[in-house]
């Protein structure tokens, strides 16, 4: 314990500042944009972002304010709305370990995001925290609440640029899904092979809501590790996708865990994990059914495509009661030589055929998902190939 | 002029003798030679070894296809110089929609009759499929001879495109097998067991029949195929043979 709140006090962490747009414009900032897949003009329209300690509320925010749509950074809205207080530090404690207390003693900032009963948000609400310097610690504790009956889409990019050998990042998130409301969630992790990561999430979904997670990281990365918690209650639905694709020797220990505490919930949680080079992946899942006529699904696949990585593939049903239905699937494996040979023969050579098998085992029909956020999604496989490509 | 020619071909899968000793040759206008046998004669093995895949390594004898030696080319060499193989079983490819794939084959390839091939391979509805993944057998062999035909091969390999399929996608199979053959040229070696398909194809070359890795006879259809469906291949071999020694 002691040992790693050391490690956070050995990083320069600053007070956030309000900055202007030029922040925008920066070479390096827009560097690291590219890398979770979003070119400049793309950048520009994200609702809020935060470089290193600096906060651009864009224009974004005033496109959003005709929903009725709050965004601001989360010490203004704790300041300006006292009803935020009921959802800070809820959907998770500040004494969960040593990472969530240091946002909390350190007063770490981020975005917050509120959308009111019965308003969907036409378009994905674009968010991105980069960190360009060197030996940066980023605390951040974003709050997004989507109240009844209401609909957002939400992506988040999260990268350091290329200059960057050393940095932390933890970012404490919160997420409440009210009453039949509904939240699809896409995050982009491009860090650095000196990066130390640790999000920690919680994700509150009221009855009959539904909440749906499509989390990638793709790049080297020091130390990644995260496990958020999703709370279902009656009739709720969550859908979480893992993708990870390991690089250099890097260590990613990612998952999520589906709490099915009322009747009828269900739960799913999807992993793909690729390793490279001497990577290690801990992929883990756990489904705890405390409810009856609740559901729960792990499907966990791993790709091993270096003898030198490892995966390790950690699924765990959990129940407490008789009449829940828990399920789970897991395997890992290497590229099979009749799928690469077939492709072959269809005039592809070994590294097309290779990359197409990839492209395929990465690619999750997550529900839910509205097509702007497929094309997205879409783009950062691209991505992701290309990089793996060199 | 020939578009494939193989002269005394021996390969060998691990220690296994496959093909021992087969020459052959398919000419370039239209041609449809049918290769036939019993189980384990080499009919596979070879189409295998003519496509190039891995685990069929060639001993002794050459392949040429277009007037080049392709015996060391790789298989996705020897696929962009215009051979296709539709296989037997063809694996599934995971979390690759037919859709996409075809795109790429398309933007490779450019196929202008692939349209009118999905149509009648009645593939369209296929398309948000997972390549192969719970297909049905006809399904199955109707997608791979479509993926095989937008390929544009000079030469179609088709190993066994009836076996485990309905009436209707063998009709469907042939129909488009003979619109591919009337607009591109190109030549069909094909594999049959059951013989299914050759009643809808309205013309057949040569058929072969192999036997222990060897080309054994080669006639015309008329000649053979009604001795071997009313016969068995045993019976077939030993009258054309004693046939044969007569005249």
């Amino acid at each position: 314990m002691s040992r790693k709140r050391e490690e956070i006090s050995e990083y320069t962490i600053e007070k956030p500042i309000v900055a202007d747009e030029s922040v925008l414009e920066e070479k390096y900032t827009l560097g690291a944009a590219k890398r979770v897949g979003l070119t400049a003009p793309e950048f520009r329209r994200a609702a809020f972002v935060q470089v290193d300690y600096s906060q651009v509320l864009t224009a974004m925010k005033k496109v959003l304010e005709k929903y009725k749509v709050i965004v601001l950074n989360t010490r203004e809205a704790l300041r300006k709305y006292p009803w935020v207080k009921k959802y800070y530090w809820k959907a998770l404690s500040p004494g969960q370990d040593e990472y969530t207390s240091s946002v909390e003693k350190y007063g770490g900032d981020g975005y917050f995001i509120y959308v009111p009963p019965k308003t969907k948000v036409p378009f994905p609400i674009l968010t991105c925290l980069l960190i360009t310097r060197n030996n940066l610690g980023q605390l951040l504790h974003n709050i997004i609440i989507v109240d009844e009956g209401s609909e957002l889409h939400l992506m988040t990019g999260c990268a350091v640029s290329h200059l960057v050998d050393r940095a932390l990042h933890i970012g404490v998130s919160e997420f409440y899904v009210a009453r039949n409301a509904k939240l699809t969630f896409t995050m982009i992790h491009a860090w650095g092979s000196g990066v130390d990561v640790k999000p920690r999430t919680g994700v509150i979904v009221e009855e009959g809501g539904r909440y749906t997670s499509y989390y990638v990281i793709y790049s080297p990365v020091k130390h990644l590790q995260t496990f958020p918690r999703i709370y279902l209650s009656r009739e709720a639905k969550a859908y979480s996708v893992t993708i990870t694709v390991g690089s250099g020797k890097s260590i990613y220990d990612v998952g999520s865990k589906i709490v099915l505490r009322d009747e009828n919930a269900v739960g799913e949680i999807i992993s793909r994990n690729l390793a490279e080079e001497n990577s290690q992946i801990i992929a883990r899942a756990n489904i705890t059914a405390t409810a009856p006529n609740t559901k729960g699904h792990i499907e966990c696949l791993g790709l091993l495509l270096s003898d030198n990585a490892v995966i390790r593939a950690v699924p765990e049903l959990e129940s407490h009661i008789h009449e829940a239905e828990l399920t789970h699937e897991a395997s890992i494996g290497k590229i099979a030589e009749e799928e690469l040979i077939y492709l072959m023969s269809k005039g592809f050579t070994e590294d097309e055929a290779k990359s197409m098998i990839i492209r395929g085992f990465l690619s999750v029909d997550a529900p839910d998902l509205p097509i702007h956020v497929k094309r997205e999604i879409d783009k950062v496989l691209d991505l992701i190939l290309r990089e793996a490509k060199g | 002029m020939t578009l494939l020619e193989i002269k005394d071909l021996k390969v060998r899968v691990d220690n296994r003798i496959v093909i021992n000793g087969v020459n052959l040759r398919v000419g370039n206008v239209g041609e449809v030679h049918v290769l036939m046998g019993p189980n384990a004669a080499g009919k596979t093995s070879l189409l295998a070894t003519i496509m190039g895949l891995p685990k069929y390594n060639v001993m002794h004898g050459n392949i040429y296809f277009d007037g080049k030696d392709i015996t060391k080319m790789p298989l996705y060499e020897r696929a962009k110089m215009g051979i296709a193989l539709a296989f037997q079983f063809p694996p599934v490819i995971k979390g690759v929609k037919l859709k996409d794939f075809v795109k790429v084959m398309l933007e490779r390839y450019h196929c202008s009759h692939a349209s009118l091939l999905a149509k009648i391979l009645d593939i369209d509805r296929l398309m948000d499929r997972y390549l192969f993944l719970g297909f049905s057998g006809g399904e199955r062999k109707r997608t791979e001879l479509y993926l095989s035909l937008i390929q544009r091969p000079k030469l179609l390999m088709l190993d066994e495109p009836d076996s485990g399929v309905d009436i209707d996608s063998i009709t469907k199979i042939a129909n488009a097998i003979e619109l591919y053959v009337e607009n591109v040229p190109s030549s069909i070696l094909l594999v049959t067991h059951s013989g299914h398909i050759l009643s809808k194809m309205r013309h057949i070359d040569y058929v072969h029949i192999m036997d222990s890795g060897r080309i054994v006879y080669t006639g015309s259809p008329d000649e053979i195929l009604p001795l071997v469906f009313k016969l068995g291949y045993k019976k077939t071999l030993s009258m054309l043979t004693d046939k044969k020694v007569k005249e």
